[in-house]
């Protein structure tokens, strides 16, 4: 009898263990939505951009994205701490206090952005990208969305390298390029 | 005499859609219709602006932007005022109007004028005479930060302490322009200048010599060894090496190599070689090497 109810508490332990195990990545949302980038080197110059500098950029930007989305949708500065300096975080930093005071958030969502590296310096410490981005865009007031629309919408991206990613300092949504 | 039922049934039913209506439109009061609304069709970032709504009654403004998601009840038909903090970031604005349904419509704010010139200059220090060594990268933002993207015409010069090395100007492309040329002749300080309208950034490269050229030594015997010497040591423009360059000497006898490096000071590099007579002296700095010297042994 003792042995059984051993075995009992043992199989419900285990079981509670898959669950939480189960749900865990559900709760946390450490990858975030899809973000797809492609990236176009042949217009950089001066400086031609080198094939480890394009795949980290790519991995930056993406990843910067996809915190854009997060802070929005969640209305927290956190995942904007990384990855952005300057104005672009100024400006998104001011983006997230004011959706909280006026209870709006915005959601960016199947996003797809085609970047287009215009101009590398020749010392390599400034790259202008342009991107063409397409994604789905919510705004949401208490929860209910007020405005859906996929857009499509170009901005001019200044990225400078620090100590082990390339940081995004301008981030300017423009008619055309 | 008989009554249509069918008539008193739908006089009743009339009726009872009208009370319907009325109670309705008690419950939902003054109807409120959202027709358009007109957005300016280019803003400069921080100046005021408006926005127009057609319509009647009241309705839900809202304007989402870079740095701003602003709420605010409004009577449709009314003109919309946007303040010059609203429109601070360059970049897609987006209003809505809601009322009984919503409607929405994107307008851009750009940059306004130049207000600070970013002056990025490459490297610090530079050898003298080298191709294609010295660059520089403006870039043109308005008193917000917001990168200015109209081409703007930017001045660069080059400047050693007796000559321009390089002057042109440049039309900004993309909020950028670039200028890259040869370091100088001359060791000494370098100012670079960039200038657009009022706006004026100063950055100084050092020039210092290039690799020495020509190495000469000069060697002694004393009794407590030989004291080895260079000439002043110059690059081929005759700029004197920065002191700290390294000079490495090498004395070769019959029991094998010896060699000491010793620093350059005050153009000269020096050094104490404890070796016996006879011995063959060489130097060596960077690419240059230079005399053979040969002790012989004293009489």
């Amino acid at each position: 009898m003792m042995r059984f109810c051993a075995q009992l508490i043992r199989l419900s332990l285990i079981s509670v263990a898959i669950v939480i195990f189960a749900f865990l990545p559900l709760s946390s949302k450490a990858d975030g939505p899809a973000v797809g980038v492609q990236m176009d080197i042949s217009k950089a110059g001066p400086r031609a951009v080198e094939n480890e500098t394009e795949r980290r950029i790519l991995s930056d930007y993406r990843l910067a994205w996809t915190n854009i989305a997060q802070a929005m949708e969640s209305n927290t500065p956190a995942p904007l701490q990384a990855l952005f300096v300057g104005p672009a975080k100024k400006w998104l930093d001011d983006s997230v206090s004011s959706q909280q005071k006026s209870g709006l958030s915005s959601k960016y969502l199947n996003q797809n952005h085609r970047l287009q590296a215009v101009f590398y310096s020749p010392e390599g410490d400034v790259i202008e990208l342009h991107d063409t981005a397409q994604y789905e865009m919510q705004v949401l007031d208490d929860g209910k969305v007020i405005h859906d629309d996929n857009v499509t919408h170009h901005y001019v991206v200044l990225m400078t390298p620090g100590a082990d990613r390339w940081v995004i300092r301008q981030l300017v949504a423009v008619p055309q390029f | 005499m008989s009554w249509s039922t069918t008539t008193v049934w739908n006089s009743l039913r009339a009726k009872a859609r009208l009370v319907a209506c009325a109670l309705a439109a008690v419950y939902m009061g003054p109807l409120s219709v959202a027709q358009q609304i007109t957005v300016p069709s280019s803003v400069t970032a921080g100046t005021e602006s408006t926005i127009s709504t057609s319509g009647s009654g009241s309705g839900t403004f809202y304007l989402v932007g870079p740095g701003v998601a602003r709420k605010n009840q409004i009577n449709l038909g009314q003109t919309v005022r946007l303040s010059s903090d609203d429109l601070q970031f360059a970049g897609q604005y987006l209003a809505i109007v809601c009322a009984a349904e919503c409607h929405s419509s994107e307008f851009i704010v750009t940059a306004g004028k130049p207000a600070t010139l970013a002056f990025l200059v490459h490297p610090s220090r530079v050898p003298v005479g080298q191709p294609d060594s010295v660059s520089g990268v403006a870039l043109l933002f308005d008193r917000f930060d917001n990168l200015v993207l109209d081409p703007t015409k930017i001045g660069f010069q080059v400047s050693g302490l007796k000559q321009i090395l390089y002057s042109r100007e440049e039309v900004t492309h993309d909020g950028e322009v670039w200028f890259r040329t040869n370091s100088g002749k001359e060791a000494g300080p370098v100012h670079l200048t960039a200038s657009a309208g009022d706006l004026t950034a100063k950055r100084v490269v050092q020039q210092v010599a290039s690799d020495p050229c020509n190495l000469r030594i000069r060697a002694q015997q004393t009794p407590r060894g030989i004291e080895i010497e260079t000439e002043p040591v110059r690059d081929c423009a005759g700029n004197p090496v920065s002191d700290g360059t390294i000079v490495t000497f090498t004395g070769m006898d019959s029991a094998g190599k010896i060699s000491i490096d010793a620093p350059i000071k005050d153009d000269v590099a020096r050094a104490h070689m404890n070796v016996p007579a006879p011995v063959t002296i060489s130097a060596a700095c960077g690419v240059a090497m230079g005399n053979e010297l040969r002790i012989g042994q004293k009489p």
